[in-house]
């Protein structure tokens, strides 16, 4: 709850409308003490008295009356009115929604139908008929507005309580012989109050302006007294010669609404999950690049090579560092592998190269990534984007999701490399049926008219290899494109991957966490441990003598065809939280092998041979390893 | 296609049927008798137990309801006794001057509001999107019947640019110019509101869809930023905004009732608000339940839109 205060009130226009609203709602309450002339008190003889002269402080209306003493009348009828029909729409509504939600079955569904059809009206026959049934009058204008809202709590109540009528505590809560109303009252009513509030702080302002709407037409508070709705109603005859009389209640309705709502966005910010975690916020085109220390300058003949490369996300006041220093280079024909387990910063690292890491949150903080000796951080998006897709191109894991849901694959094709070429669509189309044949689709010229959700999952996969290709890059990330996948399909697309990089010189990153993979493709390999590269080389020596206890431990996971009774060593504990690193060693506290020395200080990568480096100083001997 | 559209129409059915079901039970909760209402307080009881059986109203409620029903069917909404006039006639010739108006700030509303939040959430954060946001925001909280009369007051009065109210001039002809200037004020000040919450419901939506995955493929593919914005993003966040244009048109069709009274346009709004006050309950009943029908089958042509827009939803 505290909590909950300190995030409304850090809203400064949540807390602009609290004030607003105070202020209105505290005069309103206060005005019959304060010295205003009585609201009804007719006096022709001081008919539409301006604003500020002969003494009263807003001016007269058509028939002499104080138009500040109408004005809190009015406001403090509009108010009551408002939050009355809130309450009695929530109340009731609510009510509703969880017994539809909680039992279910036939009862649900008779209670939805009818909701449905109230919702099938545009709300304003159904206030109108339920006036002209009742008769005009500010009590009636009140029942047909809270009737309108009822169904729209109802809906919302109930979609939250069928997600509570089936959680665990709610079963344990009948198991123990509780009967249903206090179950409803107890376990199920706690949980959905906060949603109740949610709604109902959206839709006041919202009930405030339909009331006085009703009363602005005449059916809702009838003469001598008046809402904020009346007045606007009654000034209008007068609108042209006396506009003071229309501009002084309408401009009281938009304040209370503006702060009411402002007041209710501040509360829904503050009770949405979402928001807090930054969820909701747009990734911008690039990544955003904020480099401290120095560049590192372009070094050797790598196609790409990515230089002391640090990518951070800084949500609200934590930084987490998912790439802390990581080194990688590829020449052309080549293919380096990075293995890890969730969460090492392998995606990342891959993501950083073409500035798509989203942001905010993410930012690089430091390093550079070159291609063909040009720095792609912090250039510009141009540049980056002339590059993305068309000389280093992406394959993602799990094509249904990263394939656009409602373009067929033939346009998402097209578009691949309409955004880099001038091509005519029927060429583009040739050389998309051509590349889909190159990726072995059967079918090629009718698959390529039919959407992403027809295909299956290997297809899919298929589709995103041959759209990176389409272009024919120079260089392929490949971010785990075969996790989702069986494994006949995954050998398929491995050959694929293999034979393409052969005959067209192709640069392969390919992210993973399978050895499999990495053997049958890989010329070298990177093992990544929270955000650093822990041990790297050719994929021979890693895989045959393993330095790191951590490279060493994950393959120990793996289980081999015909090595009989070896026990499978699964890691203990978990990677730690990279917002909070331990000095030294990341891997220390699951090490067997560990010592103080692991933690003291920070641990460069040190080569052991010509084509091994490792992060350790007591590194797996490999005498040893053979020896076993 | 067909056959989605023929589902779709017959689904209506059971909806038509409980909106004329709850229509007649709201008219029947009327206190009094209709009879007295309409022979006025000094009329016989002979007259009135007359009038009521020449009305069918001494019939048992559900056999009044299937008569109503059947009558309705046939195009007999029965006859308005203070404008002495058919119904469906009256509820015809109004509601052709409330489409258009309610028409013209529909598409007003959907094109605006729809830009505005697509501009909104690809700036997210920046001058535009906190501009637009602000706008949003009194365009929601301000009665429209107020933007109605500050518009009449600055534009038409002081200003001069266009008439007072009225679809038509009085004197003059009545041509197409002379309907869009007598237009002009009311469906703007129509589509303010809706023109809000439009814009904010589209940008939520935009910001759900910029987060996803294939956003990041299009970006990888080099897509320019333009074109993920308008092709990949607002196509795949249109699936959610259809559906808020298609709620948003029953209160673009609610606000008409308050434009129309403000600039004195001679749509159904007016009708019924005037058919209120006179205690006219066949033509309120006949107004609702037209309107409401006619909701209902626009509603369809939304969902038949969305069906054209997701290959996803099968027909």
């Amino acid at each position: 709850m505290m909590g909950f205060i300190l995030l409304l009130a850090r809203n400064r226009l949540a807390l602009g409308g609290l004030i607003v609203m105070s202020l209105v709602v505290g005069l309103a309450l206060l005005s019959p003490l304060l010295p205003l002339a009585d609201p009804d008190v007719t006096d022709t003889a001081n008919r539409f008295k301006l604003p500020f002269s002969d003494g009263t402080l807003l001016g007269t209306d058509h028939l002499g009356r104080d138009l500040a003493g109408r004005l809190m009348s009015g406001t403090r009828l509009s108010l009551a009115v408002g939050f009355a029909a809130a309450i009695a729409a929530a109340t009731i509504g609510s009510a509703i929604g969880i017994v539809a939600g909680f039992y279910g079955g036939r009862t649900d569904n008779i209670i939805m139908r009818g909701v449905d059809m109230l919702m099938a009206f545009p709300y304003i026959l159904l206030a109108l008929a339920i006036v002209a049934a009742l008769g005009p009058g500010l009590l009636n204008a009140l029942i047909a507005v809270a009737a309108v809202n009822i169904p729209f709590f109802a809906r919302n109540i109930r979609g939250i309580t069928v997600g509570i009528a089936h959680k665990e505590f709610v079963d344990a809560a009948r198991l123990s012989g509780m009967t249903n109303t206090r179950i409803i009252l107890s376990e199920v009513l706690p949980n959905v109050v906060p949603v109740i509030v949610i709604a109902m702080s959206t839709t006041v302002g919202w009930m405030i302006l339909e009331t006085a709407g009703l009363s602005f037409l005449g059916l809702g508070s009838q003469p001598p007294q008046a809402d904020l709705g009346s007045m606007l109603g009654e000034a209008r005859s007068a609108l042209i010669t006396n506009p003071h009389t229309s501009l002084v209640p309408g401009a009281m309705i938009l304040i209370i609404v503006m702060a009411i709502n402002l007041l209710g966005d501040g509360v829904r910010d503050a009770l949405d999950p979402r928001l807090k975690s930054g969820a909701l916020s747009r990734p911008m085109p690039t990544t955003m690049v904020n480099r401290a220390g120095p560049i590192p300058p372009a070094s050797d003949d790598a196609l790409l090579a990515v230089r002391d490369l640090q990518t951070q996300f800084h949500i609200r006041d934590r930084i987490y560092k998912a790439v802390d220093g990581v080194d990688l280079q590829v020449r052309p024909g080549e293919c380096l592998g990075i293995i890890g387990e969730s969460g090492s910063g392998k995606s990342v690292t891959a993501l950083s190269i073409m500035g798509l890491v989203a942001s905010p949150p993410g930012v690089i903080t430091g390093g550079a990534v070159h291609y063909k000796g040009q720095d792609l951080i912090g250039a510009p998006y141009e540049t980056l984007r002339k590059l993305r897709g068309d000389r280093v191109a992406y394959i993602f894991q799990d094509p249904l999701a990263t394939l656009h849901p409602l373009y067929t694959v033939g346009d998402q094709l097209i578009e691949a490399m309409q955004a880099h070429h001038r091509v005519s669509k029927s060429d583009a189309r040739t050389k998309a049926i051509e590349l889909l044949k190159s990726v072995r689709i059967p079918n090629a010229e009718i698959r390529i008219d039919i959407y992403p959700h027809e295909m299956s999952g290997g297809m899919r996969q298929r589709v995103g290899i041959a759209m990176a290709l389409a272009n024919d890059p120079e260089v392929i990330i490949a971010d785990e494109p075969t996790t989702a996948l069986d494994v006949t399909v995954q050998a398929q697309i491995l050959s694929l991957l293999d034979e393409l990089r052969r005959d067209r010189g192709l640069a392969i990153i390919f992210i993973t966490h399978d050895f499999g993979v990495v053997a049958q493709l890989c010329d070298r390999v990177a093992v990544m441990y929270a955000g650093r590269i822990v041990e790297e080389g050719s994929t021979e020596a890693i895989l045959n003598a393993p330095a790191h206890p951590y490279t060493a431990r994950l393959m120990d996971c793996v289980p081999e065809l015909g090595q009989g009774q070896r026990k499978l060593a699964a890691i203990p504990g978990l990677p730690p939280m990279v917002d909070d690193l331990p000095t030294g060693c990341a891997f220390a506290d699951r090490c067997d092998r560990s010592s103080a020395a692991c933690r003291a200080s920070d641990i460069s990568l040190k080569k052991i041979t010509s084509h091994h480096r490792v992060r350790c100083i007591l590194p797996v001997p490999f005498l040893q390893e053979v020896a076993q | 296609m067909t056959g989605y559209i023929l589902k779709r129409i017959v689904s209506a059915i059971p909806v038509l049927l409980g909106i004329s079901i709850i229509v007649f039970l709201i008219m029947a909760m009327i206190p009094g008798d209709p009879a007295t209402a309409i022979l006025g307080s000094y009329a016989t009881p002979e007259n009135v137990a007359k009038l009521n059986s020449d009305l069918g109203l001494d019939k048992p409620l559900v056999q009044r309801y299937f008569i109503w029903l059947g009558n309705m069917l046939q195009g007999d909404f029965g006859r308005s006794f203070s404008l002495n006039r058919e119904v469906l006639e009256e509820v015809q010739d109004r509601f052709g001057a409330t489409l258009v108006l309610a028409g013209t700030a529909f598409v007003l509303c959907s094109l605006l509001g729809v830009a505005a939040g697509v501009v909104s959430a690809s700036r997210q954060y920046g001058l535009a999107d906190k501009l637009i946001t602000f706008v949003v925001l009194l365009g929601i909280s301000i009665p429209s019947f107020f933007i109605g009369m500050m518009m009449i007051l600055i534009f038409a009065v002081n200003l001069r640019w266009f008439p007072v109210s009225g679809m038509w001039p009085i004197y003059g002809a009545r041509d197409f110019s002379a309907l869009i200037s007598h237009l002009t004020l009311p469906a703007l000040a129509l589509t303010v509101v809706a023109t809000g919450v439009i814009a904010r419901l589209s940008r939520s939506a935009m910001l759900e869809v910029l987060r996803q995955d294939f956003i990041r493929t299009a970006r990888a593919k080099g897509v320019s930023e333009h074109g993920v914005i308008w092709r990949h993003a607002l196509r795949a966040a249109m699936v959610s905004i259809i559906p808020i244009l298609g709620i948003q048109a029953g209160f673009v069709l609610s606000g008409a009732v308050y434009i129309e009274i403000v600039f004195q346009w001679p749509g159904i709004g007016r009708m019924l608000v005037d058919a209120i006050l006179k205690r006219d309950i066949l033509l309120v009943q006949g107004g609702v339940v037209f309107v409401a029908a006619c909701y209902v089958l626009f509603n369809i042509a939304v969902d038949v839109a969305q069906s054209l827009l997701d290959p996803r939803i099968k027909a």
